[in-house]
């Protein structure tokens, strides 16, 4: 509860703290201040300490995971309120509505981790997009992040729908928003073909959440939003904001899962949503010349591992979940605001760049590293919890190995930009002058990923005790 | 009257709603679509609410189930009036970019 | 919640009970009419060649009225739009604000609160001025 009040109030002070400080580059100081607040009053909650505790009557509820998935989402925001403030700077005039906007993204975070039944998960799920909408068009004279805005609106509000038929039939089936209540009701007599409802409203809610997510046949938004919006956006649409749509995806799920009756056909829908999303993001990502836009195809193919946490539901999903989630959003933040201050975006772009900016080189080295799954990185923990959970929940081996083979396939476009980097000759250009800060946060942020690859509990123990 | 007539009239509305937004391409008509996909779900869950409460008032008189239906419909609405805002603001700004709210315009991303 | 339970349980659906909104409505529609009436009948008359022109504001009229319309208006319409459905969780309150008490009225009072911040926000960044 302290987080969601907290965010709220947050971006409200954000909102003023643009007409009250005349000096700009305050605004960043003061967003970075009301994040740490908001961290720690997470954190108090997250040791039972103390909190703001309001009776929800039962719309919400609070466990330790959603408490630390907030805690990481958090953490995340700072390194990239650090990393990117002065590029959130740039991106437009109303730099402290960006950043208002940005917590009222978190506020919408917060209520997906602890969301105890469908009308919550609604409200989460919207007050989680509508701001990003906005943020997708905030570069207003810019052509193609007008349509990139467009385009995610339209995609949103139509999965919006969709997602509303899905709970209104599991409704009229159950009789409940609750997440447990499954018994399906006799309420409806005389319709002869009532026990449909549920299984059609649970289909819908699925297929709205992969629109979310982009997994695969609903993923064809995503590369355009992605690479349309302002850069410092995509960094936070791609990594914390889809994190927390699949943390909603994973706990409305289980909850639900009982209802998917035999298990079978759910699994292979799942085994073909995910072999799909691999083959269409890797495989794409290969053939891009654009860094921003094989990182958009890559943070596709990323969700198809991610969608590992949904096909089998055991301890290692919820390491693994959190871990995905550390792993790859440090990295992520860490490539984005490297690839921000790079002059052009295409592979050509980082020719050389070890040359002219080596801390810059080694770090993004590191991210790439990690986001391919390579050993000691956090990555590589990451994709092992989630193929162990895997094979520990269903035995599904042949899933495994498509995945394996597909990661295999990740380090070559991987590589490409760490070859550009250091095996090019060509004079890599930045668009403002590199700074000392900058330098010592992404080597922090690297190290951090580094120490989570070699003790990969040092996350995890803080999660169990 | 019986549910099943709700349901297939919001299930048509909903389906009206659907093929226009994958069919037409004027952005304020996709727009207009969605909204109808809104309220056919806002009707059905009325509709639901009511045949819940119907039922449990057979063997309780005082009984409030069903109302939960109605509420939600209140936060439908609520969310649907933010989204039209910021979806209009996006249409009108790139309205005065190109000067065209056809959605062939959007195909600069493509490559 | 006892609203809800009243909405729900309208059981009597026969023509009678349909009788007060039929009164109301003719009672709307005679006053309206009443009103029109009264005002030609009564009021004085004095044709003249500016009165039949058409009516902008005291401002001559030039051009046609189907131009793209300055942008405030638009501004103007959303942020009414947002502000009009808003008040939709005024109706639970307002129905049963006697069982709701003094809680529910600090609750409402934070809820309007909430209101006035966006609208000072509003007024701020000079969204409701029309001059530029």
């Amino acid at each position: 509860m302290n987080a969601i009040i907290l965010s709220a109030l947050c971006g409200v002070v954000m909102m003023f703290s643009g007409i009250l400080l005349k000096n700009k580059s305050a605004i960043k100081y003061v967003a970075i201040a009301a994040l740490l607040v908001l961290i720690i009053g997470n954190l108090f909650q997250f040791y039972g300490i103390y909190t703001i505790d309001i009776d929800s009557k039962g719309l919400l509820s609070f466990d330790r995971t959603g408490l630390f998935f907030n805690t990481i989402i958090f953490v995340a925001t700072l390194a990239y309120f650090i990393l990117s403030g002065s590029d959130i700077e740039r991106a437009g005039p109303d730099v402290a509505e960006y950043f208002a906007l940005i917590f009222f993204v978190l506020c919408g975070v917060t209520i997906l981790t602890s969301f105890n039944g469908l009308l919550m998960f609604f409200i989460g799920i919207e007050i989680l997009s509508i701001p990003l909408y906005i943020l997708t068009g905030s570069d207003k004279k810019n052509l193609k992040s007008n349509e990139a805005s467009l385009k995610y609106f339209l995609m949103g509000s139509f999965s919006t729908g969709i997602l509303l038929m899905g709970i209104t039939l599991i409704y009229g089936a159950t009789g409940s928003f609750g997440l447990q209540s499954t018994t399906i009701k006799s309420a409806v007599t005389g319709f002869s073909s009532a026990g449909i409802l549920a299984p059609v409203g649970l289909v819908l809610l699925f297929i709205s959440m992969c629109f979310k997510v982009s997994a695969a046949p609903f993923h064809f938004w995503a590369p355009d939003v992605y690479d349309g919006a302002p850069s410092v956006f995509t960094s936070f649409m791609a990594t914390i904001v889809k994190a927390a749509g699949f943390f909603a995806f994973i706990k409305l799920f289980a909850a639900k899962s009982e209802d998917f009756g035999p298990g079978p056909a759910w699994k292979l829908i799942l085994f073909v949503i995910i072999v799909a999303t691999l083959f269409i993001g890797n495989i794409t990502a290969v053939f891009q010349q654009s860094v921003k836009r094989m990182l958009a195809y890559s943070s596709i193919a990323q969700a198809g591992f991610m969608l590992f946490a949904l096909y089998s539901t055991n301890d290692f999903t919820k390491d693994g979940i959190l871990l995905y989630t550390a792993a790859y959003s440090f990295a992520t933040i860490g490539i984005f605001s490297i690839l921000t201050k790079m002059e052009d975006y295409s592979l050509d772009g980082f020719n050389g760049l070890s040359k002219s900016q080596p801390v810059l080189a080694f770090t993004n080295t590191v991210f790439f590293l990690s986001l391919s799954g390579i050993p000691l990185t956090a990555g590589f923990f990451a994709k092992y919890y989630m193929l162990a959970s895997a094979i520990k929940g269903g035995g599904s081996l042949s899933l495994v190995i498509i995945a394996v083979l597909f990661a295999a396939v990740s380090v070559y476009y991987y590589f490409k930009v760490i070859q550009a980097m250091y095996f090019k000759e060509g004079v890599a250009a930045t668009n403002t002058p590199i700074t000392g800060n900058f330098k010592v946060a992404l080597i922090v942020l690297a190290a951090i990923i580094v120490i989570l690859g070699i003790y990969p509990t040092a996350l995890l123990g803080f999660y169990y005790f | 009257m019986p549910i099943q007539y709700y349901i297939y009239l919001a299930l048509s509305l909903f389906s009206i709603g659907v093929v226009g937004v994958l069919t037409r391409r004027n952005a304020i008509i996709i727009f207009m679509c969605i909204e109808l996909m809104l309220n056919a779900t806002n009707l059905l869950l009325v509709a639901f609410s009511k045949m819940h409460h119907a039922v449990a008032l057979a063997s309780n008189t005082a009984t409030q189930v069903g109302i939960e239906g109605q509420l939600f419909v209140f936060f439908i609405m609520v969310v649907a009036a933010a989204e039209v805002s910021v979806g209009l603001a996006i249409i009108v700004m790139m309205y005065r970019n190109t000067h065209s709210v056809d959605i062939n315009f959007l195909n600069r991303l493509k490559n | 919640m006892t609203w809800l339970t009243l909405l729900l349980d309208v059981q009597d659906t026969s023509a009678a009970s349909y009788l007060p909104i039929a009164i109301q409505l003719i009672f709307a529609a005679g006053f309206v009419a009443a009103m029109i009436g009264m005002s030609a009948l009564v009021g004085p008359k004095r044709q003249t060649k500016d009165k039949l022109e058409t009516f902008t504001s005291g401002i001559t009229t030039h051009g046609d009225a189907r131009q793209p319309m300055a942008i405030k208006y638009f501004l103007v319409a959303i942020l009414f739009v947002l502000f009009d459905v808003e008040v939709i969780f005024f109706y639970p309150y307002a129905v049963n604000f006697r069982s709701l008490g003094w809680a529910g009225f600090v609750e409402v009072l934070m809820f309007v609160g909430f209101f006035l911040i966006g609208f000072t926000y509003i007024i701020k960044k000079g969204a409701l001025t029309w001059e530029d």
